[in-house]
């Protein structure tokens, strides 16, 4: 079985990363977990699992005539399968954002859940791409109108391609936020996953370069991503066939 | 434009013009008051079209560079439901103006149109760092349980506010066509309607060859 979510949120800022790597986690349990930094022109996955020192990444899979095999830009980290981006901007400018969807088709024909790190931007087609390649999409908001209304737009571009939404985060929460909550639940096309608190915990985690589930796994915050992951209903979908799908995937071949 | 004290719900002196211009982000504004320690007020229009900002026409109050009230003048709401009206991406028009302090204590004593002193800076300019300097600048009677006589919750007034979301979510649906159509992904949209209006169908040939289902 195989389902590929894009964790995004159309800004910057609003935890998306740790967001990622601490559902993956909490669904690692269960489930064998890839998770890929598909934020191409931001990428920071790697400094969130401590491989900062890794020599083959996704950029060197989406450049041309410098692809070796999925397999070595794949990490094994924290129970996760992990693929890193690399950081440099002239590894940036030369890749081919279209190539992510075949790397993404050969990722789903061996693992249960795909999380695409997604962009905090729909601002380019290479931004777009993991909605757009995604079955679903989990929505990480701070409860502020800015990111709320962010996070709306990215509900509808996903759902122009296709991709509904199968939940909403609300992170960074300050102050207990009910009301919120449950409007939130009314406008997105999922439930609330989960009101994670703002936390020192989770800067912690960062500095540390360790995914939150690893550095502080009994806090709260790190229970309440096993609360959304629980909620997170993965639903079954053939490997070969998902493959196969985003192989067919329609994206042209450069911006 | 319609000077503020024309209002009668909220009655403040014209005060000294400082400044007249569009800004790309509120922060801007916010950042220079808090600086400069500035007590008087700021009107800002949203240029943005979106439907239902456009007859948003907001005034916020500052104390020492804190802001203090929110006031939307185009209905009449103050408080935290005032600033979600004004809450749109920039650019605003924004108008700067110094009043003395004491003109303004009357103003100030209606808690029912405070806001948090750190909510504009969130709210309006998406701004963590300006709106923690805010903080910690704010006197401490401007604390969280001091700052208002409405629910205090600018975010809950936003998700309230059925056609306001509406209007974001379909002004995203069109951006989102319109872009696809620019990208050369208007084969992965996942039905067409829309899509054929705007002209740019050339690349929809291959079409037929994408799985339904999915959209692909």
């Amino acid at each position: 079985m195989v389902e590929a979510f894009a964790v995004a949120s159309g800004k910057g800022g609003t935890g998306k990363t740790t967001s990622t790597l601490a559902l993956g986690m909490a669904l690692a349990v269960e489930y064998d977990v890839t998770v890929v930094d598909a934020d191409t022109g931001m990428a920071n996955l790697l400094f969130h699992t401590g491989l900062d020192d890794a020599t083959v990444t996704l950029h060197d899979l989406l450049i041309e005539g410098t692809a070796t095999d999925v397999t070595e830009a794949t990490y094994e980290r924290f129970g996760l399968s992990v693929v890193p981006c690399g950081t440099s901007l002239a590894g940036f400018e030369a890749a081919d954002p279209a190539r992510l969807r075949d790397v993404v088709a050969e990722l789903a024909t061996d693992t249960d859940v795909l999380l695409l790190d997604s962009p905090a931007a729909l601002g380019s087609k290479s931004a777009v791409l993991p909605i757009v390649l995604a079955d679903r999409v989990v929505i990480v908001v701070e409860p502020t109108i800015p990111a709320l209304s962010d996070g709306l737009k990215v509900q509808e571009y996903a759902r122009s391609y296709g991709t509904e939404t199968a939940g909403v985060l609300l992170n960074r929460i300050r102050e207990a936020t009910e009301p919120v909550a449950t409007q939130a639940g009314r406008h997105f096309g999922g439930p609330v996953l989960a009101s994670v608190p703002d936390s020192d915990v989770v800067r912690a985690a960062r500095r540390a370069g360790v995914p939150l589930l690893a550095h502080a796994p009994d806090s709260e915050p790190a229970d309440r991503y096993r609360e959304a992951a629980a909620r997170l209903e993965v639903r079954d979908g053939d490997g070969e066939q998902v493959a196969a799908r985003f192989k067919s995937a329609v994206v042209p071949d450069t911006p | 434009m319609t000077a503020p004290t024309d209002e009668a719900s909220l009655s403040i002196p014209r005060g000294e013009l400082l400044r007249s211009r569009v800004v790309a982000t509120v922060g801007e504004t916010l950042a220079e008051v808090l600086d400069r320690e500035l007590t008087g007020y700021a009107t800002l229009v949203p240029q943005e079209t979106l439907l239902s900002a456009g007859d948003a026409r907001g005034v916020l109050t500052f104390e020492a560079g804190v802001p203090v009230l929110a006031y939307n003048t185009a209905t009449d709401r103050g408080g935290s439901v005032a600033l979600a009206s004004i809450a749109v991406p920039g650019p605003y028009r924004v108008e700067l103006y110094a009043v003395p302090r004491s003109e303004l204590e009357a103003a100030h004593a209606v808690t029912a149109l405070r806001v948090p002193p750190d909510a504009p800076a969130t709210e309006l300019a998406d701004d963590p760092a300006l709106a923690a300097r805010t903080r910690d600048v704010a006197p401490a009677d401007r604390g969280p349980d001091r700052n208002g006589g409405d629910d205090g919750n600018a975010v809950a007034a936003f998700l309230a506010d059925d056609d306001r979301i509406e209007a974001i979510r379909e002004q995203a649906r069109e951006e989102a066509r319109a872009r696809a159509a620019e990208w050369g992904l208007n084969e992965a949209l996942s039905k067409p309607d829309g899509a054929a209006e705007r002209g740019d169908t050339a690349d929809l040939d291959d079409a037929a060859d994408t799985a339904e289902p999915d959209g692909f």
